[in-house]
C-alpha cells in the first residue's frame, strides 16, 4: 500500500470519530443538564428575560433537538464554544490565549517522559531481575500508583521551598515580562528575541511541571517498553544476529529496539490521555497559566461552558495526536507497507 | 502387593498440587502481592471500624488549635478548621474505597453487558455497539467523566456515575470477542437444540464461560479507578469541600502549602492504596501471564 491510500485511509476513519465526539459532547451538554440555560448563564442573568432569549436564540434551544445540534455543529465550526460563567470572556478565546503554555509544558513533558520511560524499560529488560531492573521498576510503579499532585506538591516543596534549585509557580518571575509575542511560547519567543535571560527563567519555571508530567507519563510507558523488548529478545532473529557475532550493542540497538517500538510508539499515542489529565492537576498545583489551570479553575467553580469547552478541546487533541500514531505507524511497521 | 501400593503411592506424588496450594507457591515468589494484600486488607478494615477508632468526628471543629503540625495530641496535625486531619484520614477511607469499587463493579458490569449482547447479537445491534464503544474510547475517560459530572452536579454519587459511565468500553471489547469465540462451541448449539431462549444460552451458557478475563481486568483496574476518582474530587467534582474525602483534602491544601501535613497525609493515604492494589493487580497478572514470569 503506498502512504497516499493508507493516510486517506486514516482520514476517512477519523471523520466520522471528530462527529461523533461533538455529538457525545452537545448530548452531554444538552441532554444531561436538568436546564441547560440555568447550567450556562450567569446566576444574576437567570433573572434577565432578555439575557435568556438571546442564548436560546443563539443555541436554537426552542428547535428540534437534531437542530439544536447542527446549530451547535455551526457555532463550534465557526470557534464558538460560548461564555465562561465566571469570566464572562468567550470560551474559545480563553483557551486560545492558553493554549500556547499548555502545549510548551507539554511537550516537554513528553520528551522527558518518552526519554524516562524508554529508558527505564531498556534497563529493566536488558538486565532482567537486576538490581537496577528492580530500581527501574519500583519508579515505573511510583509513576503510576501516586497521584500526580502529591508528585507535583512533593517536587514543589523539596526543589523550590527546601533546595531552591528550580523555579517555583507561575511561568516567569513576576518581576520579568513576559518575551514579544510570536508564538506565545515563552521559551521560544524569548530565543527568538535574542532574550536569554527570559529564556533561562522561562525555562527553569517549566522544568518541576514538566518533570512531574515526565514522572506520571513514564510508568506506563517503561512498563510496555519491558514487556515488548522481552519478547523481542526471546526471538529466533536475535538469536541469529548474535550468531552472525554482531556486537550486544548492535543486537539490542538495531534489531531489539526497532522491532519492540510499534507497541510503545502506541501506548505514548495513549498516554497522551494521561498527559492532558496530568496538566489539569499539575498546572493547578504550579499556577502554571495554561489550559489545565483554565480547567481546574473552571471545575471549582462550576463553571460549565468552559468545562465543555476544554473537554471537547482535549478530546480533539487526543483524537489528533493518535491519527499521528497510526501515521507513524506506516514507517515502523514494514507489515502495513506490503498488505 | 506392596509393588502396586508403591506403584499407587508414587502416581499420588506426581498429582498436580491443588490450587491453593499453587496459589501460595505464587503468593512466596511474588512478596509484592503478599504485601499489596496486607495493605488492601488493612485498609478496607480501617474503612469498617474508623468510626471507632478515630479520636475525634472528621467535621469536629477545634479553632484554637488550627493549622497544628503533627503533635501527640493530633497525630497527623490540623488543618484551618482544627480538624484533626488523622481522624479525617480514617474516615476518608469510608468514601474513597466504596466509591472505587462501586465505579468498577457498575462500569465492568455495564460493558461485559454491553460486550455480550454485541457478540451474541451480531450484525446491526453489534455493529452500532462496536461503533460506540470505539467513540468512547477516542476521549480520555477522565475528561469525559469531569464533563458528564459537571453536567449532573458535582456530588459523590455523580462521580461515581460519571466515571461507571466511562469505564466499560474495555470490558465491552474484551467480552465480545469472548462470547464470538464461545458463541460456536458445541455446547451452545446443544443448549439452543435443547430449547433454551436466547437469553438463557447467552446468560446462562456463554457468560459464565467468559467471564474470567473481565474479573482480572477488574482487579487491574482497582487502582486506576481510586486514583481517578481521587482526581476528580481534587478538582472539585466530587464531595463538597468539608468531606474528609482524600482528593479534596489534597486539593484543600496547596493553598496552605507550607502546612505540608494538610496534603501530605491523605496524598499518601491515596497512593499507598493504590499501590497496593497494583501490587495485587501486577502480582495477578504475572502469575497469569506465564510469558511474563521471570524464568
Amino acid at each position: 500500500m503506498n502512504f497516499f491510500r493508507y493516510f486517506v485511509r486514516r482520514v476517512v476513519f477519523i471523520i466520522p470519530l471528530l462527529l461523533g465526539i461533538t455529538v457525545v459532547a452537545f448530548i452531554i451538554a444538552n441532554a444531561i443538564p436538568a436546564d441547560p440555560i440555568n447550567a450556562n448563564l450567569p446566576p444574576n442573568a437567570l433573572n434577565d428575560e432578555e439575557t435568556i432569549a438571546a442564548f436560546r436564540k443563539k443555541w436554537g434551544l426552542d428547535k428540534p433537538l437534531h437542530e439544536q445540534y447542527l446549530t451547535y455543529l455551526g457555532n463550534l465550526l465557526r470557534g464558538d464554544m460560548g461564555t465562561s460563567i465566571k469570566w464572562r470572556t468567550p470560551v474559545a478565546e480563553d483557551i486560545a490565549k492558553r493554549l500556547p503554555a499548555t502545549i510548551e509544558l507539554a511537550t516537554l513533558g513528553i520528551m522527558y517522559g518518552i526519554v524516562l520511560g524508554v529508558g527505564l524499560g531498556l534497563v529493566s529488560a536488558i538486565w532482567k531481575n537486576s538490581w537496577a531492573d528492580y530500581i527501574a521498576r519500583v519508579i515505573a510503579l511510583i509513576g503510576v500508583s501516586f497521584p500526580v499532585f502529591l508528585i507535583a506538591l512533593v517536587f514543589l516543596t523539596l526543589f523550590y521551598a527546601q533546595l531552591g534549585i528550580a523555579a517555583g509557580p507561575g511561568r516567569l518571575h513576576i518581576l520579568m515580562r513576559p518575551p514579544p509575542t510570536v508564538t506565545g511560547m515563552y521559551t521560544i519567543d524569548a530565543l527568538l528575541n535574542g532574550d536569554w535571560k527570559t529564556f533561562g527563567n522561562a525555562l527553569s519555571h517549566l522544568i518541576l511541571p514538566a518533570l512531574t508530567l515526565a514522572l506520571y507519563i513514564s510508568g506506563i510507558i517503561s512498563r510496555i517498553t519491558r514487556s515488548s523488548l522481552l519478547e523481542v529478545l526471546n526471538q529466533d532473529y536475535m538469536r541469529t544476529a548474535r550468531a552472525k557475532g554482531l556486537r550486544e550493542r548492535y543486537v539490542i540497538g538495531f534489531h531489539g529496539m526497532r522491532n519492540s517500538l510499534i507497541p510503545v510508539v502506541t501506548v505514548i499515542g495513549l498516554s497522551y490521555g494521561n498527559l492532558l489529565v496530568g496538566s489539569i492537576l499539575i498546572e493547578s498545583i504550579f499556577a502554571y497559566p495554561g489550559i489545565g489551570f483554565y480547567m481546574f479553575r473552571a471545575s471549582t467553580s462550576q463553571d460549565f461552558p468552559a468545562i465543555m469547552g476544554v473537554s471537547l478541546l482535549f478530546a480533539f487533541i487526543y483524537v489528533g495526536v493518535n491519527f499521528v500514531v497510526d501515521i507513524l505507524y506506516f514507517f515502523l511497521d514494514p507489515r502495513i507497507r506490503v498488505a | 502387593m506392596s509393588s502396586i501400593s508403591s506403584i499407587s503411592s508414587s502416581i499420588h506424588e506426581f498429582e498436580s498440587p491443588s490450587r491453593s496450594q499453587q496459589a501460595l507457591y505464587h503468593l512466596r515468589r511474588n512478596p509484592l502481592v503478599l504485601f499489596g494484600l496486607i495493605i488492601a486488607i488493612l485498609w478496607i478494615a480501617i474503612a469498617f471500624i474508623s468510626p471507632a477508632i478515630a479520636p475525634v468526628e472528621p467535621l469536629q471543629q477545634d479553632l484554637v488549635n488550627r493549622l497544628q503540625a503533627p503533635n501527640e495530641l493530633f497525630l497527623m496535625g490540623s488543618d484551618e478548621l482544627g480538624r484533626d486531619i488523622f481522624s479525617r484520614v480514617l474516615w476518608g477511607s469510608r468514601i474513597t474505597i466504596p466509591a472505587g469499587l462501586a465505579v468498577i463493579i457498575i462500569g465492568s458490569s455495564l460493558g461485559v453487558i454491553i460486550g455480550a449482547v454485541a457478540g451474541y447479537a451480531g450484525g446491526l445491534i453489534d455493529e452500532l455497539l462496536m461503533r460506540l464503544t470505539e467513540l468512547f474510547m477516542a476521549f480520555p475517560f477522565i475528561i469525559l467523566a469531569m464533563a458528564v459530572t459537571a453536567a449532573l452536579g458535582p456530588d459523590i454519587r455523580n462521580a461515581v456515575l460519571a466515571l461507571s459511565a466511562v469505564w466499560w468500553p474495555r470490558y465491552a471489547r474484551i467480552l465480545r470477542g469472548l462470547v464470538l469465540e464461545v458463541k460456536s462451541q458445541e455446547y451452545v448449539e446443544a443448549a439452543h437444540s435443547a430449547g433454551a431462549s436466547g437469553l438463557y444460552v447467552l446468560f446462562r451458557t456463554i457468560l459464565p464461560n467468559c467471564i474470567a478475563p473481565a474479573v482480572i481486568l477488574a482487579t487491574l483496574d482497582i487502582g486506576t479507578a481510586v486514583i481517578s476518582f481521587a482526581a476528580l474530587s481534587f478538582i472539585g467534582l466530587g464531595p463538597e469541600p468539608s468531606s474528609p474525602e482524600w482528593g479534596r483534602m489534597v486539593s484543600i491544601g496547596i493553598d496552605f502549602f507550607d502546612q505540608w501535613w494538610m496534603w501530605l497525609f491523605p496524598g499518601l493515604a491515596i497512593a499507598s492504596l493504590v499501590m497496593a492494589f497494583n501490587f495485587i493487580g501486577d502480582g495477578l497478572r504475572d502469575i497469569l501471564d506465564p510469558r511474563l514470569r521471570g524464568e
